[in-house]
């Protein structure tokens, strides 16, 4: 008779725990990697990009979802906000491609012990991670620069730039920071740091139900959230390029451009009050029916 | 030589986390952190976006001038303000060298000037919101625009947390250096020593994997006694944590005295231009 397979499932403080868990390590490792300076030879960046085996490391052994989801909360509260580099809307897309990368990882392995899995898990994730970062860079420079066709060779120097570093990172990062640490480290903490948590280690007889995870409103918000991002990050990177059509574009509308900007942001402010204080009526009125 | 020096002893762990405990706690007396967090959001919302749209150079400076004066009033501490300069030079520096590589010459300058301008506004605004408001005031306002308990609980439990982490993580760093071998041979570029002290900072986790595994389940614990899973998804409890939120006179008056000197410099940016 065929075993059915258990579902892993996690009670709502356990799963607190895992995010917690991983929000304050890979929190503290930011800090740290955020400290040490980076050496660059030639266009070879040797700097530790982040030690990606925390999250990597948690999310193989505890539910890959939670364990993604608190690093990437972590490294926004520890490696931005505290050091006073929060990006404002940026950081979503950041959050977005991090979680997934990590959690994608965490779903490769269903049998903690198993070496070969936890190593193709950890390159994976990581080259995840950095691929999505690769296009997304890509994409920036492609809508950000008019004409982008009509340079020569633009369009083959940042692919190539592009995938230089992408490969970069996941041969220099992905091995010296993300393999051989997951490695050394998954087989050592599986079986001892679940019981710390008061959970079953994971082994090849649960499954994760990864349709409970990868919901349709998670894909279609992620999505989303990632385009908005994007769009914000995309600001910043077109910076330059701002400039060439700023010319003719104050020359066009003169100092209305300045006035219509103004706008913009106060409307921006204005919608924002509106939400805060419908939501704030909203909530009287439930507490009123309630 | 001896700058560098100075300053390496400087940036050691303890200093470190003095500093990181001086910029959580250590200013909430300030005018600007006495205020609501959601009127710092608000403003926030103003000058953190409102520079992308701006391609003056007289409105900007004005708001670099303003952002500056706020980021002075909230007592930021040095360290980072000095990861933001080195952040922001390090940036602009790379893009000024992309640019040159590419066949561009010394004219990017300006635009790289306005982009780095843009830059600084943005991060002295957020300097200014984030960093001026104590942990738990951050938490409250970021749940009081309807980011989730969780989320808030954890930036004031990762505020408390981390000067302990960092003390512990520094024992375990250390303690590894005591009963270790470091390299007889620096070698070329130190690189053996800098492996060497690469492997330590990550061996150095596996025992903090285990220790804080411990300490998440004890907080969890602790949280759960008092119904915490509960107080994050019912909105009464909501409610009355944050009832002590009140969007007051100063709140108004920051606000519009922001917005008066928006006018103002957007009429001088009017008249002047740099």
């Amino acid at each position: 008779m065929a075993q059915i397979k258990e579902r892993y499932t996690l009670t709502q403080p356990q799963k607190m725990m895992v995010f917690i868990l991983s929000m304050s390590l890979y929190g503290l490792s930011n800090m740290i990697t955020e400290l040490v300076p980076e050496f660059n030879i030639g266009p070879v960046n040797f700097s530790i990009e982040y030690f990606a085996f925390i999250p990597l490391t948690l999310c193989i052994l505890f539910h890959p979802f939670y364990a993604a989801l608190g690093a990437s909360v972590g490294e926004i509260i520890f490696g931005e906000i505290m050091l006073g580099q929060f990006g404002g809307f940026g950081e979503i897309e950041k959050l977005v491609l991090f979680t997934l990368a990590m959690c994608v990882a965490g779903l490769i392995v269903n049998n903690p012990k198993n070496k070969i899995q936890v190593g193709i898990a950890a390159i994976t994730g990581v080259a995840i991670h950095q691929f999505l970062n690769m296009i997304s860079d890509i994409m920036k420079v492609w809508i950000g620069v008019e004409d982008f066709e009509a340079v020569p060779g633009l369009p083959e120097s940042v692919v190539a730039i592009e995938g230089f570093s992408f490969l970069n990172d996941v041969l220099f990062s992905g091995i010296l920071f993300a393999l051989l640490p997951t490695l050394y480290l998954v087989p050592r903490l599986y079986g001892k740091i679940e019981p710390l948590l008061g959970m079953k280690p994971r082994d090849n007889k649960t499954s994760y139900p990864i349709s409970s995870i990868l919901t349709p409103r998670f894909i279609a918000g992620g999505i989303l959230l990632s385009a908005v991002g994007m769009g914000f990050e995309f600001l910043s990177e077109a910076g330059i390029n701002v400039f060439e059509w700023e010319a003719d574009f104050v020359d066009k509308f003169g100092n209305t451009a300045i006035f219509i900007s103004l706008a913009v942001a106060a409307a921006v402010a204005a919608l924002a009050v509106i939400l805060m204080l419908s939501a704030k009526n909203r909530n009287k009125g439930n507490a009123v029916n309630e | 030589m001896a700058a560098v020096k100075n300053f390496a002893d400087k940036i050691s762990f303890e200093q470190i986390k003095v500093e990181l405990l001086n910029t959580a706690y250590g200013n909430d007396r300030t005018l600007i952190a006495r205020l609501d967090p959601r009127t710092l959001f608000i403003w926030y919302m103003l000058f953190g976006i409102a520079p992308w749209f701006i391609y003056s150079k007289t409105i900007l400076a004005g708001l670099l001038l303003f952002v500056i004066a706020t980021t002075i009033m909230t007592r930021v501490s040095r360290l980072v303000i000095f990861i933001l300069i080195l952040g922001l030079l390090g940036e602009s520096g790379y893009m000024l060298i992309a640019a040159l590589f590419f066949g561009g010459n010394l004219s990017i300058v300006v635009p790289l000037l306005m982009l780095t301008m843009k830059l600084s506004v943005i991060s002295l605004a957020s300097m200014t919101t984030f960093c001026s408001m104590s942990p738990e005031r951050l938490g409250e306002g970021l749940m009081s625009i309807g980011v989730p308990g969780q989320v808030s609980f954890s930036i004031s439990y990762g505020y408390r947390m981390l000067p302990n982490l960092f003390d512990e993580y520094n024992h375990i760093f250390m303690s590894y250096r005591l009963r270790g071998k470091s390299p007889e041979k620096h070698g070329i570029f130190y690189w053996r020593s800098a492996a060497y002290f690469v492997r330590l900072a990550m061996k150095s986790f596996y025992p903090l994997l285990l220790s804080m595994a411990k300490r998440a389940r004890t907080t969890v614990e602790a949280l759960e006694t008092k119904g915490g899973a509960y107080a994050f998804s019912t909105p009464q409890v909501k409610k009355l944590k944050l009832a002590k939120l009140k969007i007051g006179r100063n709140d108004y008056l920051f606000l519009l005295l922001s917005l008066i000197y928006l006018v103002f410099i957007f009429i001088i940016g009017h008249y002047i231009q740099l």
